[in-house]
């Protein structure tokens, strides 16, 4: 009885744990869908601007000897300027291509903007520390990592404010409105360069934040780049399109490779955690290539 | 950029000579016409004539070769959609363009979007001060709403809708701007008989109230004579015919194209 007890507290305690986690994978998905609802761009880029934008805080709190909070706004500040830039000098140019050659480039802004992080920033490994809470904590029995429940958390605000920014204001139904119809949207008088330097500002903001969480966690380097990768398995089973598939999957593969790694491990010998998700999102995309709650592809006018 | 006002009938819009190609098409060759305010103008011809092209020139979404549009006394050879827009020019378009995932309520309150004054940060940092910017805007909305008699579907995503009900939201969508110039193209289309004079008097109630000038591309015979003030005839991308109802129909040109062509 003892025993079922503590597995079962145990169990929790992992998916928990996981849980967490996939709220970072979510957050980093929630990036490449906005992007990719409202232009059509499939943004290999999204790591690299959540490096970019850790580097920066980073960078911006040890040369200016600024409150991180300062440093935030300054970051944000320059995430805007970015996407500006994308929109102004790559992607503003090459409306009406071929989503082939719009990723492509994507993966050169990639390695601009890793380039330029190092450029500016130094390549050193940073530690990235504004105060969060290290340890653990007892939730009835449950130990859960402070750091986790605090990514958690925040994540799960950032998700909702965005939710009410696109539902209730006039900028939000517009971004909608070009993710529907490019052609309906202009005859109104939304702009859709504004439009996507909104959303490459969000995409941004998002990556920030993202970068924050992970970067407290594993010290700002270029594997978090890597990490972003783990997007693509959440997008598999989450639907390129869906801001709440994005959350869902981030939640299912957080969830699901950590559980993995306790339970199914042992039993392969281990490191699991490295390929799991993608295999769970290739068996899901055999069964349901749209994802969970994906739609047609939208076409690029 | 200065733009007039112009007084009911005299020239809203003048079109002189302008020509449109996609490489070997000729989609618009040489072209003049103008739209008067007030009026409500007719552009018809058979499949393929330009008609839709024409709206596209207008509105910019295509910007013709050759020629020049003159908008309530600005010349120009070119206009972004954006402008076009914010000069109050609205438009539907001819295989309904509706924002599919979005209700009938947001499609309409898109059309508001030049109205509506605040801006990313206001939105976001003073919220409710963009709140209130949003009552009074959805309170035009639901006026528009009575008006086309689809309060039944304001909460619907339109995509769920039957075809009549998406072109009198589309419409729904481009009387929300408060245009100057309305550019409708087939708004009949598809529709049964009873959904065809619903629209034609919403057609002709908007321009008897509000004194919107409007300019419609309609294959229904019957319907264009009945409701326009002048008509335009293209064929294969030149002008044949234009005048009042009268004119055109007793004009052989178009009587061989168009009207003897099996429609
Ligand atoms: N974007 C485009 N690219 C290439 N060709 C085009 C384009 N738009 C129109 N065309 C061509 O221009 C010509 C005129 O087309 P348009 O759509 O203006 O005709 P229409 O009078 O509206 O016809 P319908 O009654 O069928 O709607 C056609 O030959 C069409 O194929
Ligand atoms: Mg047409």
């Amino acid at each position: 009885m003892e025993d079922m007890m503590y597995e079962l507290l145990f169990f929790l305690e992992v998916l928990f744990s996981g849980l967490l986690t996939g709220t970072l994978y979510s957050l980093v998905a929630l990036g490449f869908v906005l992007i990719f609802k409202a232009s059509g761009v499939f943004n290999f880029a999204q790591g690299a601007m959540m490096l970019f934008a850790a580097l920066s805080l980073v960078g911006f709190q040890e040369m200016l000897g600024v409150h991180w909070t300062i440093a935030f706004v300054l970051t944000v500040a320059l995430m805007v300027v970015v996407a500006w830039c994308i929109e102004k000098f790559v992607l503003g140019k090459l409306v009406n291509q071929e989503g082939i050659i719009l990723f492509m480039a994507t993966i050169g802004i990639t390695f601009f903007l890793d380039g330029f992080g190092q450029t500016i920033w130094g390549s050193d490994i940073k530690t990235l520390d504004i105060g969060l809470p290290t340890g653990s904590i007892d939730l009835g029995g449950i130990f859960v990592d402070r750091l986790e429940l605090v990514a958690g958390l925040t994540a799960a605000a950032l998700v909702v404010s965005l939710a009410i920014f696109f539902n209730k204001t006039k900028i939000g139904r517009a971004l909608r409105a070009v993710a529907d119809d490019h052609q309906a949207a202009m005859s109104v008088g939304i702009s859709l360069r504004t439009i996507w330097i909104i959303v490459w500002s969000v995409a941004g903001v998002v990556g920030l934040v993202a970068g924050i969480m992970w970067g407290s966690k594993l010290g700002v380097q270029f594997s978090l780049t890597l990490l972003a990768l783990k997007a693509l398995p959440v997008l598999m089973l989450g639907g390129f399109t869906s801001i709440p598939g994005a959350i869902i999957g981030g939640l299912i593969i957080g969830a699901g490779e950590k559980l993995a790694e306790i339970y199914i491990g042992p039993f392969v010998g281990g490191a699991i955690e490295n390929w799991f998700a993608y295999m769970l999102a290739m068996a899901f995309l055999l069964v349901r290539p749209q994802g969970l709650f994906g739609e047609k592809i939208i076409e690029r006018v | 950029m200065t733009y007039q006002d112009v007084k009911p009938g005299e020239v809203l819009l003048a079109v002189d000579n302008i020509s449109l190609s996609f490489g070997a098409v000729r989609a618009i060759s040489d072209v003049s016409f103008d739209i008067n305010k007030g009026e409500i103008r007719a552009i018809i011809g058979p499949n393929g004539a330009g008609k839709t092209s024409m709206l596209n020139c207008i509105n910019g979404f295509y910007h013709p070769q050759q020629g020049t549009i003159t908008y309530k006394g600005q010349k120009r050879s070119a206009m972004k959609p954006y402008e076009a827009a914010a000069q109050g020019i609205a438009r539907t378009f001819q295989n309904v363009a509706l924002f599919k995932g979005m209700s009938t309520l947001d499609n309409i309150m898109t059309g508001r979007n030049l109205k509506m004054k605040s801006g990313i940060f206001s939105s976001m940092l003073w919220y409710g001060g963009a709140q209130k910017e949003e009552l009074e805007h959805r309170r035009y909305v639901e006026d528009i709403i009575d008006f086309l008699e689809i309060q039944a579907i304001r909460k619907t995503p339109v995509g769920r809708l039957p075809y009549g009900l998406q072109k009198r939201v589309e419409l729904g969508r481009a009387l929300a701007a408060e245009p100057e110039l309305l550019l409708l193209d087939e708004p009949m289309a598809g529709m049964n008989l009873e959904e065809k004079e619903d629209m034609c008097r919403f057609i002709l109630d908007v321009n008897d109230e509000f004194g919107t000038t409007i300019c419609l591309i309609e294959h229904d015979m019957g319907v264009v004579m009945d409701i326009s003030d002048r008509v335009m005839v293209l064929d294969y991308g030149g002008k044949i015919g234009d005048g009042v109802p009268a004119e055109v129909r007793a004009n052989q040109q178009v009587i061989d194209a168009y009207l003897g062509g099996g429609h």
